[in-house]
């Protein structure tokens, strides 16, 4: 599989259809991948597909990103089923147009959840709980798949993929307040989260707007749950679940646990999955006439 | 100074006796991942206050996610409170507790980096001095503890240092075999905590066997760079623009999560958190990784570019620092390696510079 990807990509740069392709590549110990730019055929054979290719790539497609700003006309991307759900949402929401990227779709088989947990093989101890009932292991929207692509039905709900976000649902108040005050008193606010996240895509965050201050920098307990309760907001409705944010957190905090819980609202409310159409619109930015709510009629 | 040996399973009623003499005893624990938290969640050892021996890690474990670093240099910190009293300003004083405290089961490299810390916060030369950090770092005493089992990602003794290092401690323990620990006592502080340990404390420990205990474990590390060449390439400003920093640097996201990992890092800002006419003044954790780090009223950033933010990381770690505070910018802990997102990793950086100077 990996050669096809190679060759399509040696074409590519050869043919200067795209300025770059960005994959996978081999990281500085065996547990580990690392994100890869390759602009020349000759380095093609650096990339590589596995159950470690973790990153979601697509953040380098972020217009926030300097990356961007490198003066490539089309960029090739190896992408998993979910990767390219963020890319279908970074166009749906004007941050990137199709012509702009060419994606190299992946069969994929599911990842794991921490480069720590790799022990030479995927297994129900190490895989990242966003690959269980995933229906995009075959990729939605791809310019080249290796082999043929079978039908898959997509048209289930959006399902919570931990089964902490039930565990804490099932919490009174109080608790469930206790167990984020004690997991958040470990964040030192280095914004980890917010920079692997494909969809955050102000010039200016929030949190660095200073007149005026919104978001107290400091981490202190105020500082640090108006950050995390702002972030999950910002992404209701746009979040496509890659889970990067939990596993870049250098403090293991699991801030996702917001996300999934914000993707089942939106799923119950507007029955929308983000990600899955290049049209359609996220819920928050747009209305419909029969909105169950009165006061938008 | 003595030595001694104590029994690995007597560290708890250690810990006891610490928290019996109205010591805030900081230790290792670990917070088990359960079932219930799914397989995204993985275990969390951090150092944290224990009240009693009952539940710690001390020797456990590698590193824990968090360095000694907060407890000497806080997160966040108020510096007065200030009232605004139509054109006059009232400063109030903000009360500040510095219990004394016992660090437990710190890890070589980080005892180590406290001398980096201190050399910022307390600069002889310059004059200059943070009293909440010396008066914390005068009422904090430090217990290490030697590794036994070193990660891939750990490269103390490319920096100088190994896993049985007892740079930076007060009383240094090293597990020699069985149920063994040898004891060294470092300081004045260190034989404070030694007295009160004393009832555990059994005659003389074997430095030689403590030695081989020490050598065994260097044995494991795998991760050696030849830190030596690069300072002087450093120096050469014509390696500022070395094609290296983009090539290398370019997929770094800017999370800052290497900064605050840092045992050395020590960069922080400080803002006014206003209510009404009333507030705080704030100091607290900052990141060189930051594009509004450097970012100039006038809109102008001299660094730009991310690789260029990391270059200056590198810089600040093996030129800067020993050229500014006569310390080691990185203690080799490793944490910004286990810590990366996307894999960047100071030890290419390092091996690339070696080859480099190498010619």
């Amino acid at each position: 599989m990996i050669e096809q990807i190679r060759n399509q990509a040696r074409q590519l740069l050869e043919n200067g259809e795209v300025d770059v392709v960005i994959g996978y590549a081999e990281g500085s110990d065996p547990t580990r991948t690392t994100p890869v730019f390759v602009r020349k055929p000759e380095d093609v054979d650096r990339l590589i597909y596995d159950a470690r290719c973790i990153n979601s790539l697509p953040l380098y497609l972020n217009k926030r990103h300097e990356y961007t700003k490198k003066g490539w006309k089309k960029t090739g991307i190896i992408g998993k089923g979910c990767d390219i759900r963020a890319i279908t949402q970074l166009i749906a929401e004007n941050q990137l147009r199709r012509d702009e990227v060419y994606i190299l779709g992946v069969p994929c088989e599911g990842v794991v959840s921490h480069f720590e947990k790799w022990d030479g093989s995927l297994h129900d101890g190490n895989r990242a709980s966003k690959c269980t009932d995933c229906d995009v292991m075959i990729p939605l929207d791809t310019d080249f798949f290796p082999g043929e692509k079978p039908e898959v039905d997509r048209s289930g709900p959006y399902k919570v993929t931990s089964p902490k976000v039930a565990n804490l649902m099932g919490m009174e108040n109080d608790q469930r307040f206790a167990f984020w005050r004690d997991d958040f008193d470990r964040c030192f606010k280095c914004y980890a989260c917010r920079e692997v996240c494909p969809h955050c895509s102000c010039n200016v965050c929030i949190t660095d707007e200073t007149t005026p201050s919104w978001i107290d920098p400091a981490a202190h307990k105020k500082g640090v749950f108006s950050w995390h309760l702002t972030r999950a907001m910002h992404l209701v409705g746009r979040c496509t679940g890659c889970g990067e944010c939990t596993r870049a957190c250098p403090m293991d905090i699991q801030v996702d646990l917001f996300n999934q819980r914000m993707k089942e609202i939106v799923q119950e409310n507007y029955g929308y999955k983000s990600g899955y159409s290049l049209e359609e619109k996220h819920p928050l930015i747009t209305y419909k006439v029969d909105d169950r709510e009165d006061f938008i009629k | 100074m003595r030595t001694a040996t104590i029994q690995k399973s007597d560290l708890g009623k250690a810990i006891d006796l610490l928290v019996q003499a109205d010591l805030r005893v900081i230790a290792p624990r670990l917070q088990p991942r359960l079932e219930e938290d799914g397989p995204d969640a993985i275990d969390v050892l951090t150092l944290v206050e224990v009240k009693s021996g009952e539940n710690h890690q001390v020797g456990e474990g590698l590193l824990p996610l968090n360095g000694v670093k907060e407890f000497l240099f806080a997160k966040h910190e108020p510096l007065f409170a200030y009232e605004k009293r139509g054109k006059k300003i009232d400063i109030i004083p903000v009360h500040h507790e510095y219990p004394r405290t016992v660090i437990v089961g710190v890890r070589p490299c980080d005892a180590a980096s406290i001398a980096s810390l201190n050399a910022v916060f307390s600069d002889a030369n310059a004059g200059f001095e943070d009293p909440f950090f010396t008066r914390r770092r005068e009422r904090t005493t430090i217990v290490t503890y030697s590794c036994t089992a070193p990660d891939a990602s750990c490269f103390c003794t490319s920096v100088d240092l190994a896993p049985d290092s007892s740079r930076g401690s007060d009383l240094h323990f090293t597990e020699i075999g069985g149920d063994l620990i040898h004891v060294e006592v470092l300081t004045e502080a260190g034989e404070a905590i030694a007295n009160l340990l004393e009832s555990l404390l059994e005659g003389e420990g074997d430095q030689q066997q403590r030695e081989k205990a020490g050598a065994a474990v260097k044995e494991k590390l795998t991760r050696i760079r030849d830190a030596a060449p690069i300072k002087d390439w450093l120096d050469n400003l014509d390696n500022f623009d070395d094609e290296m920093w983009e090539r290398l640097g370019e997929k770094c996201i800017g999370c800052g999560s290497c900064t605050f990992l840092c045992p050395t890092c020590h960069c922080f800002d400080i803002v006014d958190e206003n209510k009404g006419s009333k507030g705080y003044r704030v100091k607290f954790w900052d990141s060189c990784q930051f594009d509004h780090f450097t970012l100039h009223a006038s809109g102008h950033n001299p660094r730009d570019w991310q690789y260029k933010r990391y270059r200056n990381r590198f810089n600040c770690k093996f030129k800067i620092y020993p050229e500014k505070f006569e310390q080691q910018g990185c203690v080799g802990c490793g944490r910004c390696i286990r810590g990366c997102p996307v894999n960047l990793d100071i030890t290419e950086y390092m091996a690339e510079v070696a080859a480099k100077a190498a010619g």
